[in-house]
């Protein structure tokens, strides 16, 4: 892997790996501002496959599906992502592509395109999960936009301008910092004069983020979804978690496979699936951004089994607040959850994602060597300490149930 | 080595040939090479919800769940605990046609993740010991108090969470219409009362008759050395004289002369719908190729022709999603047109797509889409190749499901021969706007 900085300063990671047929592109353009309405940036990145100057949105279709060259934009918490996946002979043209999204994006379509997303949003909404899932990170990241789920944007988009979007845009574009990844059977003496090609015009700044501080969670917030023909309650419970740059991110990594974010063998999938029968799905989920973060556990089960499996969280939460875990459980872990990321760059589009995402974080594409050695020397002191810095505080819990269950667990007053 | 018999089979966009072993046994054993740090070892088995009935309806899918409940060497989850000590993904999946069981692991600095792995795999796959206490009680699942739940009950929650998927709904009220008499159209899981009632008894029978040598296929992939590994896979593998039995076949059913339409009700706000038509037996490579072709222009992708006509193009937006799949089955395929949209222009969504159907079977493909639709199944091809668990899982379909890799070779070479008489021609004759089966998911308030 070899970084390199491009004229207008976008820092640059290439990897080759040879004998590989298709080469991954991953582009990052850091959020530096909350969105004045719900929305626009996920209407923004839809509007990106929407036509250039140079491309009806069906030309860009065609080009693409004809040349087999995967887009996907994203909008993350904290950036938007454009990732690119070629066969290798068609990189240039994959770049031009690119480029001209970026450039030339007309945004048109613009009033078509929202009643297009509030439709795929409500589609999503019934899904009882989906629907849960949204008012669980509404709750936890209550008045703060990494709290903004679809039923939000569904009420809010209608109220986007052209010219808020077009505004938004021109800040993103000009102003905020950029940085892009490379992963494939590449030359870096062929691939660096294409970026300086197609990327020049684009500017890179590293600007001051101006968005809005995550307040504390200061009491447990409980929210309900009355759904009576739902054959599971789906329930959510979260923490607020540090952010990827604290001092706690590998014990908390840890913590996490401890607890359920990985395969057969967690506490949780152990207690509350394999000896209670609870349930299917049941797992842990820690999810780091730049402001913040959080922590949380999902389980979806019959709904006469609420306060079973409420019971059986708060069991193993307390648990590994109280009870310092064993040398072998702690051993397992790490080997474990280090063993797991070599699938997180297994293909080059993870690869070149990873490393994109460690730099745009300005951690260096080579955090992956320093993190593993973070998890190597967590001690089991750290799991408990970290458990009961973070657990002790206030929680947000979401459950979707049909309405008399959610009596029955004491939810919800006849 | 003795008894052994080597294919060699040229596989694109991999370094070396696939070398597949089949053993006097009949088990066989696959080696694809695949540079990098992880390596998968899985086991295919030919059986699934195809070889079901009526009364055992899920037990393909609950085996696959009780195979990870200990064997006379490990007891219930060590199997989990040691290879997810060590970074692996352990898991397994059950289909209409078959079952398999997979660990992906980092290959580690020396052999001892490769030979635990394998061994336990071996294990786990030949000496399952399924234990009463594990299954759990029988129960009445009328009955709302019981109190030791086992894994009946999680598999029971499995069927709970898909009733809760529309998209899943939709999906089982297609699939059940589209067949008569044959297998396939069961749902793969079962459903409740099967299995909160299936005897250990019956589960061990059915593991006895379909888990022969002859019926599994153990793939390997990694950066390996296949001199090394092959010996000790065929040891690890001792079938230990288990016989084998032919497997059962069943008559092909035919598509639906009318079409049949299904509405059910949900509390959603959306409606969902489904088109399904029967497409051909997975052997058939070229036919199924130009389906997966017509089923890739048709709806993949923001290029396609419903997405373009019933969303991008639509003077009024009716849709909110619209795509399709071709799935693959030994004895006939699927082609489906799934589609979500506003409930209160129901006729409108079926006629929509019906008049896209009828204009592919009328007018054909365009060059420029056959030629989109050849590279697009190139680069998917492409695409499964970069990791070791896509690897296995094609090579694993393909031995399973048609018995041969070869049909890796034929397939490439379909997707260069294919015309556009040829696609024309297959549209017309699976794609009828007459023939299709249709179910539709809406809202509550809808219902007369």
């Amino acid at each position: 892997m070899e970084k390199y900085t491009l004229t207008n300063g976008i820092r640059t990671i290439i990897k080759r790996n040879k004998n590989t047929p298709r080469t991954a592109i991953a582009l990052y353009f850091k959020l530096n501002n909350d969105e004045e309405k719900s929305g626009l940036y996920y209407l923004m990145i839809q509007l990106f496959y929407q036509g250039t100057k140079n491309r009806t949105s069906e030309q860009l279709a065609n080009e693409l599906d004809e040349n087999a060259i995967d887009l996907n934009i994203e909008k993350k918490a904290d950036y938007i992502r454009f990732k690119l996946l070629c066969l290798n002979e068609d990189i240039n043209l994959a770049l031009e592509i690119l480029q001209d999204i970026i450039e030339n994006s007309t945004f048109n379509e613009f009033e078509k395109e929202i009643i297009k997303i509030k439709g795929e949003f409500e589609s999503d909404l019934d899904s009882a999960k989906v629907k849960a899932q949204d008012e669980y990170y509404r709750t936890i990241f209550k008045n703060h936009p990494y709290g903004i789920g679809r039923k939000e944007v569904i009420e809010q988009i209608s109220k986007i301008t052209k010219e808020d979007l077009l505004k938004a845009y021109e800040e993103i574009k000009n102003y905020g910092q950029k940085n892009i990844s490379i992963a494939g059977d590449i030359d870096k003496e062929i691939i660096i004069p294409l970026l300086e090609k197609h990327l020049c015009n684009i500017k890179n700044t590293e600007l001051k983020d101006n968005r809005k501080k995550v307040e504390p969670l200061n009491k447990n917030i409980v929210s309900i979804i009355e759904k009576e023909d739902a054959n599971q309650a789906q329930i959510f419970m979260g923490w607020r978690f540090p952010n990827i740059y604290s001092e706690d991110y590998a014990t908390i990594i840890l913590l996490n496979t401890i607890l359920g974010s990985s395969g057969l063998s967690s506490r949780l999938f152990l207690e509350l699936r394999e000896k209670q029968g609870l349930a299917y799905t049941v797992r842990s989920v820690y999810e780091p951004f730049i402001l913040s973060g959080h922590f949380f556990v999902y389980i979806a089960t019959e709904p006469k089994n609420i306060k079973t499996s409420l019971n059986g969280f708060d069991k193993e939460i307390n648990k590994i607040m109280t009870e310092i875990i064993s040398d072998k459980e702690l051993e397992e872990a790490k080997n474990n959850a280090i063993g797991k990321r070599q699938f997180y760059s297994e293909t080059n589009l993870l690869e070149a994602s990873l490393s994109g995402y460690y730099e745009f974080l300005g951690l260096g594409f080579d955090y992956e060597e320093k993190l593993i050695d973070s998890i190597k020397n967590v001690t089991k002191e750290q799991i408990i300490e970290t458990a009961k810095k973070y657990f002790a505080e206030s929680s947000a819990l979401c459950v979707l149930a049909p309405r008399k269950y959610l009596i029955e667990a004491d939810l919800l007053k006849i | 080595m003795k008894n052994i018999k080597k294919t060699l089979i040229k596989y694109p966009y991999l370094e070396k040939p696939v070398e597949i072993y089949e053993r006097e046994c009949g088990h066989k054993i696959v080696f694809a090479y695949k540079r990098g740090s992880l390596i998968n070892i899985s086991s295919w088995v030919k059986t699934g919800s195809i070889n079901e009935n009526d009364e055992n309806n899920g037990i393909s899918h609950f085996l696959e769940h009780l195979m990870f409940k200990g064997t006379n060497k490990h007891k219930a989850g060590e199997f989990d605990r040691i290879l997810e000590s060590r970074g692996a993904i352990v898991n397994a999946a059950t289909w209409k046609d078959y079952t398999f069981y997979y660990v992906t692991i980092p290959k580690g600095s020396d052999e001892r993740n490769f030979n635990d792995t394998l061994d336990l795999h071996a294990d786990m796959m030949l000496d399952p010991i399924i234990p009463d206490n594990e299954i759990g009680e029988p129960f009445d699942i009328e009955n709302p108090n019981i109190k030791t739940k086992r894994e009946r009950h999680v598999v029971i929650e499995e069927i709970r969470m898909r009733k809760d998927q529309p998209w899943t709904k939709v999906y089982n009220q297609t699939n059940q219409n589209m067949y008569t008499t044959h297998p396939y159209k069961r749902d793969v899981i079962g459903n409740e009362q099967i299995i909160s009632t299936i005897t250990r008894e019956c589960i061990l029978d059915y593991y006895r008759t379909h888990y022969t040598p002859n019926n599994i296929t153990t793939i390997i992939v990694g950066e390996l050395n296949p001199d090394e590994i092959i010996p000790k896979v065929a040891k690890a593998f001792d079938f230990k004289g288990r016989k084998n039995r032919e497997n059962d076949k069943y008559k092909i059913d035919i598509p639906t002369q009318t079409t049949k339409y299904v509405e059910t009700y949900s509390r959603i706000n959306t409606g969902f719908l489904m088109f399904g038509y029967l497409g051909a037996q997975a052997i058939d490579i070229k036919t199924c190729t130009i389906l997966e072709m017509l089923a890739l222009i048709l709806g993949q992708g923001q290029s396609s022709r419903l997405y373009q006509e019933l969303i991008e193009k639509a003077e009024k937006q009716i849709f909110n999603i619209v795509s399709t799949d071709y799935y693959h089955f030994r004895d006939g395929g699927n082609l489906f047109i799934q589609a979500n949209f506003k409930p209160n222009e129901k006729e409108n969504a079926i006629n929509l797509i019906k008049e896209q159907i009828h204009k592919i079977c009328t007018d054909g493909i365009t060059e420029k889409e056959l030629k989109k639709a050849k590279k697009k199944l190139k680069a998917g091809f492409a695409e499964n190749s970069e990791s070791v668990s896509d690897i296995a899982e094609t090579i694993g379909f393909y031995m399973t499901v048609c018995n041969k890799l070869e049909c890796v070779e034929e397939y490439m070479h379909a997707i260069e021969e294919i015309t556009l008489e040829d696609i024309k021609n297959i549209s017309q004759s699976y794609l009828d706007i007459n023939k299709a089966v249709i179910s539709v998911l809406m809202p509550e308030s809808y219902k007369k």
